[in-house]
């Protein structure tokens, strides 16, 4: 049985006029990877800040571990959210960081996280402020990943993570998560780097939902269709098109849905290639929207 | 099978309430040098400037260390850490209130935390001042007439008065730094627009009430009468105040 850790249902955040994070729903099940994938601004931050007590809701329902999380020392205290634009005190340094971890973490395992300071190459004596982009990032994955928090946050993890680090980051959460199984949320608009990780996905754009489905459903949930431009159009017709390029008399249309044998085969027949499309692939198509109008437009000209 | 049951809250937790209050005072002492170290190294400096002064005047008057320590009744150097204090005051909460919650601290905690690390820096530079007056009038200026810390209202009402008065002075300032910054963590820039506006309008009513009523001969009697000890007695009251509404107003303050 999976309980429920989290559970929104019309949560709203507001700033002014701006609305960041519009009437979403949804739920977090225990021991899960989530991915919190998303454009720049589209609200992924302002989910996270909500669900950790950060930042307070203008409307709707939030029950993280069954209950309103601000406020509420026995839910904070199972979760780790080091945001990807953390303040942390004047002249603080790495080292500092890591000696209060333990007092704020009842999992804190200080082994872990000395393995992982010396993966990273993390100087721990250097004050945070002379930090650069990927040391900084490397504190707040160090910290999400000892503190072995029920519900642990990961802002924008691999913000300028060499592509070593990236790896160290993707062997030792996997490592780390099959023996000390949790719930897991990352955030990044990299997502090519994290596909592989993910076991559902929440797709966020302008503070909306657009898609919150199981990894594996979306990998397998679009096709591309490539061939002659006129075959190509009569074959995905009556298709909810998602993307849309041409190149001469050839065109390339991705469609939102799988393909059964029957279909496959007629595409053969027609002479069309069919593709799979990454999860990266049909976020852009699914969040791109200028990118698609600027292609519609072009093929009506 | 999925049961979209919310898990029952289990309070496991061995820690108490007062340890949750308690790590945020040690998270205000990770790094020692804000609270205890930079404060003595300002009042180390002014002190070493002050000794120097004590030595030029000595050398060129010629004149008694008790005549040199009486000019330097008027010396501020003792009140000098009061500065960088508000600006620590300020900092707990712009920037280490903000990783307090990241690491799943209350807000509630974190200013009651906070608020104890004040007492306990207030207390300790109360008394260290206070007995390094003692030490100064025992030694008669650090042996060369330097008055430092023998100054202002100090060294006058005994051991219990300038601590009392150093105490009061020292929470008053860290209280409204903190206070203050609250106020801006909750509301921004129109937080502070209308306390500053507020402020202003309260402290320019009660002048034109005052004038008007022709009434400054019975404010400065009022303050006469209740003395040095009545000023820091509502100093102290004021940084209570900052202290309680900071609390109300850091309970709905989010972190930038």
């Amino acid at each position: 049985m999976t309980a429920t850790v989290v559970s929104a249902k019309g949560l709203t955040k507001r700033y002014g006029s701006f609305t960041a994070v519009d009437a979403v729903d949804f739920t977090l099940e225990e021991n899960r990877i989530y991915g919190l994938l998303g454009r720049n601004g589209a609200g992924k931050t302002t989910i996270m800040q909500l669900l950790t007590g950060q930042l307070f809701a203008n409307a709707g329902d939030l029950e993280v571990f069954g209950r309103t999380p601000a406020e509420h020392a026995d839910v904070l205290r199972r979760m780790c959210f080091i945001a990807e634009s953390q303040r942390y005190p004047e002249d603080f340094t790495p080292a500092h960081v890591f000696k209060a971890a333990p007092w704020f973490f009842e999992n804190w395992d200080a082994e872990f996280a000395e393995r992982l300071i010396a993966d990273f190459r993390l100087p721990v004596k250097r004050r945070i402020k002379k930090l650069s982009r990927g040391q900084l990032s490397a504190v707040g994955v160090i910290v999400g990943l000892a503190s072995r928090a029920p519900l642990t946050f990961f802002d924008e993890p691999y913000l300028g993570l060499d592509a070593v680090a990236r790896h160290i980051f993707y062997d030792r959460l996997l490592e780390d998560y099959a023996e000390h199984p949790r719930t897991v949320v990352l955030s990044t608009h990299l997502i090519d780097e994290v596909a592989n990780l993910l076991e559902h996905v929440i797709l966020i754009d302008e503070g909306r939902i657009l898609l919150d489905r199981d990894a594996d459903e979306v990998r397998g949930s679009a096709t591309t269709i490539a061939g002659a431009r006129a075959a190509v159009d009569a074959f995905t017709a009556d298709r909810p098109v998602i993307g849309r390029e041409g190149l001469g008399g050839l065109a390339s249309v991705t469609i939102d849905g799988r393909l059964d044998q029957a279909e496959r085969i007629r595409a053969a027949e027609l002479g069309l290639e069919l593709a799979p499309v990454s999860l990266q692939q049909l976020i852009v198509h699914l969040t791109g929207t200028d990118l698609a109008g600027s292609t519609e437009q072009e093929k009506a000209a | 099978m999925t049961a979209a049951t919310a898990t029952p809250l289990v309070r496991t937790e061995g820690r108490s309430r007062a340890n949750e209050i308690w790590r945020i005072v040690r998270l205000h002492t990770v790094n020692p040098s804000i609270f205890f170290g930079i404060p003595w190294i300002i009042l180390g400096g002014a002190w070493a400037i002050t000794m120097a002064l004590a030595l030029i005047v000595a050398g060129a008057s010629g004149a008694p260390a008790d005549d040199i320590l009486t000019g330097f009744r008027y010396s501020w150097a003792v009140l000098s850490p009061q500065w960088y204090l508000v600006v620590v005051g300020v900092q707990a909460i712009s920037f280490t209130f903000s990783f307090a919650l990241g690491f799943g601290a209350t807000r509630r905690d974190y200013w009651l935390g906070t608020s104890i690390m004040f007492v306990l820096v207030a207390v300790e530079m109360a008394a260290a001042i206070a007995t390094l007056v003692q030490l100064e009038k025992a030694t008669n200026g650090w042996w060369v007439g330097a008055g430092m810390f023998d100054a202002l209202w100090y060294g006058q009402s005994g051991w219990l008065f300038d601590f009392y008065t150093s105490f009061a002075l020292q929470m008053f300032v860290l209280f409204v730094g903190a206070g203050v910054t609250t106020v801006y963590m909750r509301w921004r820039m129109k937080g502070m627009l209308t306390l500053g506006a507020s402020l202003i309008v309260v402290v320019l009513g009660a002048l034109a009430i005052i004038t008007g009523a022709n009434a400054w001969p019975s404010v400065w009697a009022w303050f006469a009468s209740i003395g040095l000890l009545g000023v820091f007695t509502i100093t102290l009251g004021l940084a209570l105040v900052c202290a309680v509404g900071g609390y109300l107003v850091i309970r709905r303050a989010t972190p930038r």
